[in-house]
Parts: C-alpha cells; sequence; structure tokens
C-alpha cells in the first residue's frame, strides 16, 4: 500500500473568547491517498473550512491550533518554518474557495495575476515560460479564447467563469493536493455541475489530489470516492461514499440522509389545485437601459422580463425556477408592484394595478405581500419586534391600540415566542426572523405571498419547519403562494405549477409531476440533470447538461434564445422565437422541437 | 464557520443591556476614562460660561485706567476681580475669556446643529429619491464646496454687518455640503436594503421610510461626527473674530482679544494666553468627547462590544 499523501492526527483547533476555549475541530484523524477524491460534508458551522484552513496552518486569532499534527509529503506542516510553509502553501497545496469574484486583485489581468503568483512560489520560471503554462491551463479549464480572456480583468468574467479562473490559479504550480472549498456554492446548478464535471476530468490528466468540501452531500456524492461527515468538529463517520449513502453507520449521517429531498423515488407531486384567478399576468415586459460604456448618451437594452403571461389561482402555489439572469428577479419586483412593467398587464383579482389610484394601490398591497431572501437585512435593526409587526397595520392607518392584539395574534400563530415582543431583532437566528418578516406580512390578510428565495438562507431544519408553517397558513387562510426559488428540491416538494425561465422569458410552465418526470423543454431537463442528487438521476448529465453559459442579455441571438445552447437546435431554430405552445395535458413549452408531447396541429402550425 | 465565531462575538453583547446600536455605542463611551473627563471638563466650562457673566457683576467691557495690565493670579495673590488679570484697557481678562466662550459655543453649537439638520437632510432626500433630484443637489454641493470659507466669509461679512446670524451663515453655508455628501454615500447604501423594500411592500410611503427607518440608521455615526465637527467651528470663529470678520469690539471674542493682544505678547503675555488656554481646555474637552464617540462606533460596529 502507498504512503498517504496527507495524514492528519488528533488536529485540534480551539477558538479563544473571554478566557473560554471552544473546540472548532475535535481531534480530528483522517489520511488521504495519492489521486484520490475526499468529501469533507458537514453542516454550516461544523468546522469545515477551519479544517482546511488548519491543514496549511492559515489559522489567525482568535482560533488557535491547539495540537496534533499535518504530515504533508513526508514533514509536518505544524512545525514547519515560515519558509518551509510558502514552499507548500499555493505551491504543493492548491486552494480553491467560494468567492472566486473576491479572490484576485480586481483592478488587474486574472493572466497577470496568476502569473505572479506562480513566479511567487516557483521563482525559478521564467515569465514567458509561466505565460504559456497559464494559457495552457485556461484551455484546459474550457474558458473561450484564452488569449484574450488572460488579459480581462475578474469583473469582466461570469462567477462561474471565474470559478475556473481559481481553477487555473490552485493548479497552475503543479499541486499535489487541492483543497477545494465549497467551490460549487455560489454557482448556479448548471454552472455548478459543469465545474464539477470539469474537476473529474482534469484529475484524470493531472494526478491530483482533492479534497473536496461541501455542505450538501449530493454535491460531494458527485465526485468523492471516499467522505468524511463532520458534526460540531468531529469527523463522526467516513467511509466509501456509495457505501456510506447506502448503509449509514451514524445516526448523524442518517439525520443528514434523511433531510435529503427525494426528487422522484416516492415522490407524490402536489397537484393543481382549481381556483379562481389571484393573479394573472399578460404579456409582461420589461427592459433596463443601461448606458453604453464610454459613451455619454447611447443605451444598450437589457431585455430582463420578455412577454410573461402567468395565472397565479387560490390556494396554488405557484413555482418560478430558473438560473440567476433569467429576469426572475426582476418578474418577482414586477409582481410585488415594486416596478412597474413597460408592456403588458398585471391585474390582481381582476383589477389592472396600473389603472388603481394611488390610495386604492396602497390599500391593494395589503393583499400581496412579498418575502424577502435576507433574513438579516430584512428587518430594521433599531425597532422592536412587536412594532416591527405592528407596522404594517400603523401603516395603514389602524392606531397602535388596536393593532397591539393583532401583531400578538401573528406572532403567536407564526411560532414567535411572546417573550421576543419587546425584543430587538439582534441575536435572533434566521428561522426566527424570517418568522417576524412572514408576521408581519401576516397581520395585513393578505391573499397572495410572494417568496423570493425566502428560505435559501436556512439550514434544512429551519426550512422544513417554514414549510410546514406555510402549509399550515395556506389550509387557515387560503393563501396561495408564489415560489421563487433556485432549488429545485423546495419547488418539487411544494409547488402545484411551475414555471421554469431562461433569458427572461418562459420557457415551461407545466404541473409539477409533468415538469419533473417529462419535461418538454430542453432546458427543464438540463436543469434536471444538473441537480445533484444521491438517486438516480432521470436525466444523464452526459445527454442533457449544458455546455457553455446563457448569452448576454444584452445581445439576444435571433430566433430561439436558448439555441445557442439547445442540444437539439434545428435550422429554424434561428429564424422562430418560439412562444409558449400550448401541449395537449394543460401544460405549455416554448420550443418547437420538445420532447414527445406537442400536439400535430400545433406542429403543423410551427411548419 | 465564521457564523460560529460571529455568534459567539454576538451574544456577549447582547446581553449587556444595550439595546440599539447607538444606545450600545454611548454605553461604551460613557465607560470610558476619556469621554468621562471631556464630557465633565466640557460641561463645566459652559456652565461658567453661561452663568458666571449673569451673576457676576464684572462688566467684560468696562474700562479702567488705573488697573491695566495687572498680571494674573498668583503673581500678586489672590484677587477678585482681576483673577487673570487685565488687559491694556484695565478689562478683566477672565470675564472677557468667558464671554468670548460663551460667543464661541453659541456659533459653533448653532452652527453644527444647522449644518446637520440642513446638509443630513438635503442628503437623505437626495439619496433616498436619486435621479434630478440628487443631481440637483449634488451639483449644488459641488459648487458650494468649490467657494472657499474665508472667500465667502470676507464676501458676505465685509458686506453686511458680522452679527452672530451673519456669522453662522457663513459658517452654516460652507459646511452643509459635508454633511450632505455624507448622508446621501451612506443613503445610497441603505435604499436598496431588505427592510426599505420590506416596506414598501407593506405599503409606506417614501418619507415614512426616509424619516422612520432610514434616518435612525444613517444619521447617529454622523452625529457622533458632529461633536468633533463643533471644535472645528470654534476654531473657525476665532479665526474670523481674528480676522476683524467676528462678533466686532467691544463685545469680545477670542478671536478679536488674540488680535488685540498681538502687540502686548512680550511685556503682558496673558491677555493672549488666557482665551488661547480656555480654547485649548474647551476643545480638547470637546475633542476627547468626540473622539471617545468615534472609538465607541468603530468598536460597536467591528462587534467587538
Amino acid at each position: 500500500m502507498t504512503n498517504p499523501i496527507l495524514a492528519v492526527s488528533n488536529l485540534c483547533v480551539h477558538l479563544q473568547r473571554e478566557g473560554r476555549r471552544l473546540p472548532i475541530v475535535d481531534n480530528v484523524n483522517f489520511a488521504l491517498m495519492p489521486g484520490e477524491v475526499l468529501g469533507l460534508v458537514g453542516e454550516a458551522g461544523s468546522g469545515k473550512s477551519v479544517l482546511a484552513r488548519a491543514l496549511v496552518r492559515a489559522i489567525s486569532s482568535p482560533l488557535e491550533i491547539a495540537h496534533g499534527s499535518v504530515v504533508f509529503e513526508g514533514r509536518d506542516i505544524m512545525t514547519l518554518s515560515p519558509r518551509g510553509l510558502t514552499s507548500v502553501r499555493g505551491n504543493r497545496i492548491g486552494f480553491i474557495g467560494a468567492n472566486p469574484m473576491g479572490s484576485l486583485d480586481p483592478r488587474l489581468p486574472i493572466g497577470d495575476q496568476i502569473v505572479e503568483k506562480l513566479r511567487s512560489v516557483k521563482p525559478k520560471i521564467g515569465r514567458a515560460e509561466a505565460r504559456e503554462k497559464v494559457l495552457d491551463l485556461l484551455a484546459r479549464v474550457h474558458i473561450p479564447s484564452p488569449n484574450a480572456r488572460f488579459h480581462e480583468a475578474p469583473f469582466q468574467f461570469s462567477g462561474g467563469m471565474m470559478q475556473r479562473v481559481m481553477i487555473v490559479d490552485a493548479l497552475v504550480s503543479d499541486p499535489s493536493l487541492v483543497i477545494a472549498d465549497n467551490i460549487t456554492q455560489p454557482l448556479d446548478v448548471t454552472v455548478a455541475a459543469q465545474i464539477i464535471r470539469l474537476i473529474d476530468d482534469l484529475r484524470q490528466s493531472i494526478n491530483t489530489t482533492f479534497l473536496f468540501i461541501s455542505s450538501s452531500l449530493p454535491v460531494v456524492a458527485q465526485i468523492a470516492e471516499r467522505v468524511l461527515v463532520m458534526q460540531r468538529g468531529r469527523i463522526v463517520e467516513q467511509g466509501r461514499t456509495a457505501e456510506l449513502v447506502a448503509n449509514p453507520q451514524q445516526s448523524y449521517t442518517r439525520t443528514l440522509l434523511s433531510r435529503i429531498p427525494s426528487i422522484w423515488k416516492d415522490v407524490t407531486s402536489p397537484v393543481a389545485v382549481e381556483g379562481e384567478a389571484v393573479l394573472k399576468v399578460d404579456n409582461v415586459t420589461r427592459t433596463y437601459f443601461v448606458r453604453r460604456r464610454g459613451t455619454f448618451n447611447s443605451y444598450n437594452e437589457v431585455k430582463a422580463v420578455r412577454d410573461v403571461s402567468l395565472t397565479i389561482k387560490s390556494g396554488e402555489n405557484f413555482g418560478i425556477v430558473g438560473e440567476s439572469g433569467c429576469g426572475k428577479s426582476t418578474l418577482t419586483r414586477l409582481l410585488a408592484w415594486l416596478e412597474q412593467p413597460d408592456n403588458g398587464r398585471i391585474a390582481f383579482l381582476g383589477k389592472d394595478l396600473s389603472l388603481l389610484t394611488r390610495r386604492s394601490l396602497i390599500e391593494m398591497r395589503k393583499s400581496f405581500q412579498l418575502l424577502l431572501q435576507d433574513p438579516y437585512g430584512s428587518l430594521p435593526a433599531g425597532m422592536p419586534v412587536q412594532r416591527m409587526i405592528e407596522e404594517g397595520l400603523l401603516i395603514h392607518g389602524i392606531d397602535r391600540a388596536q393593532a397591539a392584539p393583532l401583531a400578538r395574534e401573528a406572532m403567536a400563530e407564526v411560532g414567535l415566542d411572546g417573550d421576543l415582543a419587546g425584543r430587538l431583532p439582534v441575536g435572533l437566528s434566521a428561522g426566527q426572523r424570517q418568522r417576524i418578516n412572514i408576521a408581519r406580512a401576516l397581520v395585513l390578510k393578505p391573499r397572495l405571498m410572494i417568496l423570493d428565495e425566502t428560505l435559501s438562507a436556512l439550514d434544512q431544519v429551519e426550512q422544513t419547519e417554514l414549510l410546514d408553517l406555510f402549509n399550515r397558513l395556506q389550509a387557515t387562510h387560503g393563501f396561495s403562494y408564489v415560489f421563487i426559488s433556485h432549488d429545485l428540491a423546495l419547488v418539487r416538494r411544494m409547488c402545484h405549477r411551475v414555471a421554469v425561465m431562461y433569458l427572461g422569458r418562459v420557457v415551461e410552465l407545466a404541473d409539477n409531476a409533468t415538469l419533473f418526470e417529462r419535461p418538454h423543454h430542453p432546458y427543464t431537463r438540463a436543469l434536471l440533470s444538473a441537480m445533484p442528487t444521491l438517486e438516480d438521476n432521470r436525466f444523464s448529465r452526459a445527454q442533457y447538461l449544458l455546455d457553455g453559459e446563457p448569452p448576454s442579455p444584452i445581445n439576444l441571438p435571433e430566433g430561439c434564445s436558448f439555441r445557442s445552447r439547445c442540444p437539439r437546435a434545428q435550422k429554424d431554430c434561428e429564424k422562430v422565437d418560439p412562444s409558449l405552445f400550448a401541449l395537449d395535458d394543460g401544460n405549455y413549452a416554448a420550443c418547437l422541437h420538445t420532447y414527445g408531447a406537442l400536439t400535430q396541429k400545433e406542429t403543423a402550425d410551427v411548419e | 464557520m465564521t457564523e460560529i465565531v460571529q455568534q459567539s462575538v454576538a451574544t456577549p453583547a447582547n446581553s449587556k443591556g444595550g439595546s440599539t446600536p447607538t444606545g450600545r455605542m454611548l454605553q461604551l463611551a460613557a465607560s470610558r476614562m476619556d469621554f468621562r473627563i471631556g464630557f465633565l471638563g466640557f460641561s463645566l466650562l459652559v456652565v461658567v460660561a453661561i452663568f458666571l457673566p449673569l451673576i457676576s457683576s464684572i462688566d467684560p467691557i468696562k474700562m479702567s485706567y488705573g488697573a491695566k495690565l495687572l498680571p494674573p493670579f498668583p503673581a500678586e495673590g489672590w484677587r477678585w476681580p482681576y483673577l487673570l488679570g487685565t488687559d491694556q484697557l484695565g478689562r478683566d481678562v477672565l470675564m472677557r475669556c468667558l464671554v468670548g466662550l460663551r460667543y464661541s459655543l453659541l456659533i459653533g453649537v448653532t452652527t453644527v446643529i444647522l449644518m446637520f439638520v440642513v446638509g443630513c437632510g438635503l442628503g437623505l432626500y437626495a439619496g433616498f429619491r436619486g435621479g434630478w433630484v440628487d443631481a440637483v443637489i449634488m451639483r449644488l454641493t459641488d459648487a458650494q464646496l468649490s467657494i472657499p470659507m474665508i472667500i465667502l466669509a470676507i464676501a458676505i461679512l465685509g458686506v453686511s454687518r458680522p452679527t452672530v446670524p451673519a456669522i453662522i451663515l457663513v459658517l452654516g453655508l460652507s459646511g452643509w455640503p459635508l454633511y450632505a455628501r455624507v448622508t446621501r454615500s451612506v443613503v445610497l447604501g441603505e435604499r436598496n436594503r431588505g427592510y426599505v423594500l420590506g416596506e414598501r411592500v407593506l405599503g409606506a410611503s417614501d418619507l415614512r421610510i426616509m424619516l422612520l427607518f432610514v434616518a435612525p440608521v444613517v444619521l447617529p455615526p454622523i452625529a457622533f461626527v458632529a461633536v468633533l465637527d463643533i471644535a472645528r467651528m470654534m476654531i473657525f470663529e476665532s479665526i474670523l473674530g481674528f480676522l476683524g470678520l467676528g462678533v466686532q469690539p467691544p463685545t469680545p471674542t477670542f478671536g478679536n482679544v488674540i488680535a488685540d493682544a498681538r502687540k502686548y505678547l512680550l511685556n503682558a503675555w496673558w491677555i493672549a494666553t488666557m482665551p488661547g488656554i480656555f480654547m485649548l481646555v474647551s476643545l480638547t474637552c470637546l475633542n476627547l468627547v468626540g473622539s471617545a464617540l468615534e472609538r465607541a462606533r468603530n468598536a460597536v460596529l467591528r462587534g467587538e462590544a
């Protein structure tokens, strides 16, 4: 048996705070074999990132390494001289983090920065040679036209492209170990899947060992042969990925597994309900004008939302999914009437919002409420909880004496402890804060709640609790919900009908079962194939996963805007920009060549 | 991981009774020795400057040729009046300093309040509304900032009579753009924050959001810095007085007293030095208070308290 490339024994990292010592990494032991990919999973706060930093001794006060050894290629990193450390960090051990956009100097070309890094760890390499090497790697991580992009600054890259650049940055010194800390976390699903695929390809050719850290077991399971499960600073279980998933030994691992929502296996899809239309969106368009760089009065049109129509029925959960830049945030702002559409009409309970007077619009606002994503920024910091909940009532002219009992009632209904009434939001958990937000909306007795990534900042346990709360509120008040989310698993669990957006347009609108089991649009299939799951993905990546990134919304291609990435694109896609076609089962897809169910008649119409 | 550290840092701060961030800043500042010394010293000076000339029978402009150029206290033992000596015309130096301090404080404090209200108000409005409102107000500040304070003072005070309101107007005019700009830039960061959006969704008006939600977040830190600005305005007041553009003699101000006393520096040092000491002490006290507030604010923002 070969020797491990990295052997960690009894590693402890403590947090020093006011004389107390809190173990963050607690007696960790593991070994990494050359060429393997080792996964490290654990919830937020379990000490994964601290462990990753402790491996290269990049730990600073108030954290300190209490004891333990990290033997890397025969040398103990804990006892290395500062000089010895620099010969390891960034050189023999590469690091990729979760913040690709913030990792390089925003003013300088990325290529120069990587060359500089390479030459600082390997001074013997000449400038020209270093450049060659960087260009070669840029090409190998599939960055289009590396020669040109070498000279571009970080802001000219998308998040996914920048993460590729960071991979180059980590690999450029030919490290024998790369620590990848949560690298897919800031990325969209399809881009994340591309990055995973890229790393999987690369490791075949460069013979590097990876420590792949993530808070999501499905993500890790895609790539790692072995997995460590971390809980409160301890490694509670380790083993081969497949065995660990199939047959977890520890109760913590079992809990972790049980919280992973199932997508296809044993799922009963929520079935669409019939009700009156609450919100009706007709052919809504929103274009932003952005001043063209370097000019005084010429503008670029950014078509953020293009010709979107949908109807949300009473008592329905409606999902809107799509990747960043697809226009779902703009659509949210339109639905919440924070912005007005350039074209088209949004009607709430049959009344066109643009025709309402100021006064009746304010009155109408009570009936549709938006819950925001960020539980921290969305609450005013200096206001007691109860007062915050009363706020909506006070705005609508109810005096404090009457508002107080209503606010208390709402607090009880969302499960907030009455003792919190006089507290300020400081120190409340994300879940409690979102409950406050829900209560703030609830006192106004709305008909529709728009949830803009409302649950994405919460951990699995809190998410589940809030979803139960949403269901309970729906049962008592008959709310409709719009879930705007990039989390397909959440949408699968909650939504009756789902709209998939791509480049400002709804490309598929279908009921839950159709969308997840036999979607018609190739983009939907691509999204599903990119989803990290532990079960067998019905849509294989080899067949459906997209390459590249969406085109810029400024210069949309002629014809179907998806055709540049579409695996099924044909000649006619270059000419026709398809709008939503009705399919025979009451669903819609905007594609000339849907999978399956296009009815004969409409196919004929298109041709 | 970062969350753990933040939480464990945040918890003790919350338990420390401090309510709002501003409350915690004040609490923290009040626990510091430099704040206490500064605050005590400054309050003492304010009380003395306001009340001593009221209850005392000594007239700061009454000349007495028999008592001119008397040296201050220890030289010829305890003496009342004339504790700090007399000037070339036999006027009581202590009383003149106190009256000077009065004017200095009056002008400094009023100017800062004026600048704060006008500057922050306009900045808040500009930042929150954006668009052409913002453009107009910001161009106004640009125009104002391009005129140096002294030139403005000569222009206005040279033409009109240099009364207290005129001086306050000049200092305020040259100072408000700074407040407007700082406030605007902070508001720009705040106006797209979730809580503003949240209020909009509930149906709140712009005015309500601005005054009830944005202002309490944006203004306290600026108010803390404004305390330091009082000291700056007091210095400007003396500069104007020294140049003959301040409150006119015979009313004594730090500036005109020092200007007059220059000729006597060699044989009667106390006439110019005593107002200097009064200024030094009061400004030091103010700066102690101001910088303690600012340090407390930084500590709270960094999550150290």
